[in-house]
This record gives C-alpha cells, sequence and structure tokens, in this order.
C-alpha cells in the first residue's frame, strides 16, 4: 500500500488527477494543504472511486476554516495521524 | 523507523516549507528517527543565514536549526540548486571571489548524490513541494 500526498484543490492543475490514475486498489490518498478543498461535499463526488481511502489532514482544514465543513465520507487525521499513515504504508508519493 | 525529508518549497512562499517543518515535528514526536532534510529547488532558500522574518512569524531557519540541535537532524542543501541562487557557504563564496556567504553550519552543502542515498537507505521518504 502507497500514500499519495495531495497539496493541490481540485480544480489547479492536475495533481488531483495525476494521483488518481496512478493509485492501485490498496493505496490511499492524504489531501493536505489547499488539497483539502477536495474534502467538500461539492468537490468529494471526484473521489468516489476511492471511498474509504481518503483522508484530509484536520490543521489545514482547521486553517482554511473547512473543519466541519468535510464531506463525512472523508477520514480527518491530524499530523500524528499522518506521520501514522505514512508509518502504515510501504512508501508515499506527493503529487504538486 | 528511518524517515528523510525531501524540501522543494521556498520558504514564506506558499506552505511547503511549514508543512515539512510540522511533519518533521510529528515524526520525531512518535519516536522515530529523523536523518535528514533535504533542500533542493527552491527549498534551498531555508538555508538562508540572513533571514529575518518578523518576530510575530514563525522562524522558519531557526526551526530547522533546532531540529539539528535536538535531534541531530542533518540539513542537506542542494549546491547546485544553491549557488545559482546565490546561497553558499564561506568556502564557495571564496572558491567564486564572493565577499559574502549566505550559508553557514548546521546547514550543509550536499550534491544530488546525497538524495538517492537517502531514497535507498531511509524507511520512508516523503516530499514537500510548492
Amino acid at each position: 500500500m502507497k500514500l499519495h500526498i495531495v497539496n493541490r484543490a481540485p480544480d489547479a492543475g492536475r495533481a488531483v488527477e495525476q494521483a488518481l490514475s496512478a493509485m492501485t486498489a490498496e493505496d490511499r490518498l492524504l489531501l493536505i494543504e489547499d488539497g483539502v478543498q477536495g474534502a467538500l461535499p461539492s468537490q468529494v463526488d471526484g473521489f468516489a472511486d476511492i471511498e474509504g481511502r481518503l483522508y484530509a489532514l484536520r490543521d489545514d482544514l482547521e486553517a482554511r476554516g473547512l473543519m466541519g465543513r468535510h464531506d463525512e465520507r472523508v477520514k480527518v487525521v491530524d499530523v500524528d495521524g499522518f506521520v501514522t499513515l505514512t508509518e502504515q504504508a510501504e512508501r508515499t508519493l506527493s503529487w504538486y | 523507523m528511518r524517515y528523510a525529508i525531501l524540501l522543494m518549497g521556498a520558504p514564506y512562499s506558499d506552505q511547503a516549507s511549514h508543512s515539512a517543518l510540522r511533519f518533521a515535528r510529528a515524526v520525531l514526536a512518535r519516536g522515530h528517527q529523523l536523518e535528514t532534510v533535504f533542500f533542493y529547488h527552491d527549498g534551498v532558500y531555508n538555508a538562508a543565514r540572513l533571514a529575518a522574518p518578523p518576530q510575530d512569524e514563525p522562524h522558519l531557519v531557526d526551526g530547522w536549526i533546532t531540529l539539528n540541535a535536538e535531534h541531530g537532524v542533518a540539513l542537506q542543501v542542494c549546491i547546485a540548486a544553491a549557488l545559482r541562487r546565490g546561497l553558499m557557504d564561506e568556502r564557495e563564496a571564496s572558491r567564486h571571489g564572493k565577499s559574502g556567504y549566505s550559508v553557514e553550519a548546521p546547514f550543509e552543502l550536499t550534491g544530488l548524490g546525497q538524495l538517492v542515498d537517502l531514497g535507498l537507505n531511509c524507511d520512508r521518504l516523503v516530499t514537500f513541494a510548492s
């Protein structure tokens, strides 16, 4: 299992698209920085193929006033949880 | 586990440097070893010894230095990326006939081979970029 990390909003460039196309069936995706916009209910349908494997970083949601506005299908982790995800993955790939 | 971080974002331009520092602290807090932070592309500006941000803002350069002092984290700067951006230590400044220098220990100028080595020998290499 690999952890993909995306720091771009879905409408900014092709980072999300590229990450999704590179993911295999067990891989997970973590949204950080502006990437957390992908966790909004209006955006999350773009991640339908990886439901249950989509994460967003709490600090970056909070910094943008989006905590509590994210879709409930997105798993929210703090920075400690971010490290845990990297522990559980055999490697990480960053898309930016 | 042995971790390394690759940072390719300039300080204060976007969030990459802050994200990397935040992640570095969390890695150490969980008891892992953070071997190295490798600064590449615009990330090399994190090594500017003359950085003087406003006092009410996070001092990223000092943040890295603290990681080195308290946890022995190596701070490696790609020399090719650094020199072309005017970032060099005293030795390189002398070699290039410059009167000042902009990088000092604990930051060390090193080659890209070190990054390859980190990728091969660390358990996890996590990239933060702009």
